[in-house]
């Protein structure tokens, strides 16, 4: 485990939910039906991942500096309402679940200006080493951070999207 | 519309990573991996005549009401990718299936991608039945799928293993 970090850590959010990240739907993101793809929902729903992940500390410089990386090992989307090109997004996210390498996190995408819920997603996020590219305990700085987000994230409800499988309701 | 392919999984599917795919971590990224299945899904869906043609004529659309995707393995740029696909289930109007993405030389599963589509009729933008030309198919399809194992990442749930 890595005992510090050689740069500047952002100041702490520690607001439930985590409400920071703001984006918009960009022309090359919609497809032959006239709407954002399915897969750039998940590209918007990674870049929110990484708001959360820059506030816990794990940024480019976690990168650039050589010293890790984050993955995504599993997600689960669902697709609530169309967005068209040049909507703004809002992303709301809760941290549903973490232990000493993983984090479950819990994104809902709002329309910024209608206000409708446009999708959900649900995302399993894992701490790697950058020389193994395998898989290693937080930070010690970043696991501090994490436990103090945790303390003001698990007191929030369960999103009723959250823990979903797939399948064909029999009628 | 094209020849019925009735081989079960389907496996007609090829792909490369681009490098606009690829991300500082060095490898595809997350989203992309979803791009490269949904092409895997039109290719599903050229099957039974709902791909591109269906919404050029102003017939119908697809849209994904949810998708679930584990990642497996790294795949880096300009590797080549075989996309396999495999029916679950249908109704009237969705169709629940999922891909699975291997690197097409080493052979490794790198991807896997559980898909729930849903037949859109093109004026009101609004869940419609399939067509009976592509229900036919696949109906077809599901029979010829019926009889693969059901992969172990279909129907997961996402959460962190308590220990």
């Amino acid at each position: 485990m890595l005992d510090s970090l050689p740069y500047e850590l952002p100041e702490l959010v520690t607001r439930a939910p985590f409400d920071s990240h703001r984006s918009t739907v960009l022309p090359e993101w919609v497809d032959w039906n006239g709407h954002m793809n399915v897969a750039f929902y998940v590209l918007a729903f990674d870049q929110a991942s990484g708001a959360f992940m820059r506030n816990i500390g794990l940024g480019r410089p976690y990168v650039d500096g050589k010293l890790g990386m984050t993955f995504v090992l599993e997600t689960h989307v669902t697709y609530d309402r169309e967005m068209r090109q040049g909507a703004p997004m809002r992303f709301v996210t809760q941290l549903l679940e973490r232990d000493a390498k993983k984090v479950h996190l819990y994104h809902e995408m709002f329309h910024a200006a209608e206000g409708y819920l446009a999708a959900t997603n649900e995302v399993i996020v894992m701490n790697i080493d950058y020389a193994t590219r395998r898989s290693a305990p937080w930070p010690a700085p970043v696991a501090e951070r994490l436990e103090a987000v945790w303390l003001a994230h698990k007191g929030l409800k369960r999103p009723a999207k959250a823990g979903r499988v797939m399948g064909l309701a029999k009628k | 519309m094209i020849e019925l392919d009735l081989a079960a999984p389907l496996d007609r599917h090829r792909a490369t990573v681009l490098p606009e795919w690829i991300d500082w971590n060095g490898h595809m990224n997350v989203g992309f991996y979803v791009v490269a299945f949904d092409k895997a899904t039109d290719t599903l869906c050229e099957q039974f005549g709902c791909s591109w043609d269906y919404t050029r004529e102003k017939i119908g659309m697809t849209f994904v009401l949810e998708a679930h995707v584990t990642y497996e393995r790294e795949v880096k740029e300009g590797d080549p990718l075989r996309i396999a696909s495999q029916i679950l289930d249908h109704d009237a109007r969705r169709l629940h299936f999922i891909h699975a993405m291997y690197h097409a030389d080493e052979g490794y599963l790198a991807a896997t991608n559980e898909l729930m589509l849903m037949n859109i009729d093109y004026a009101t933008r609004r869940a419609a039945p399939w067509p009976d030309f592509a229900l036919e198919r696949i109906e077809k399809l599901a029979a010829a799928h019926k009889a693969l194992p059901r992969p172990k990442q279909a129907g997961r749930l996402i959460g962190i293993k308590k220990k």
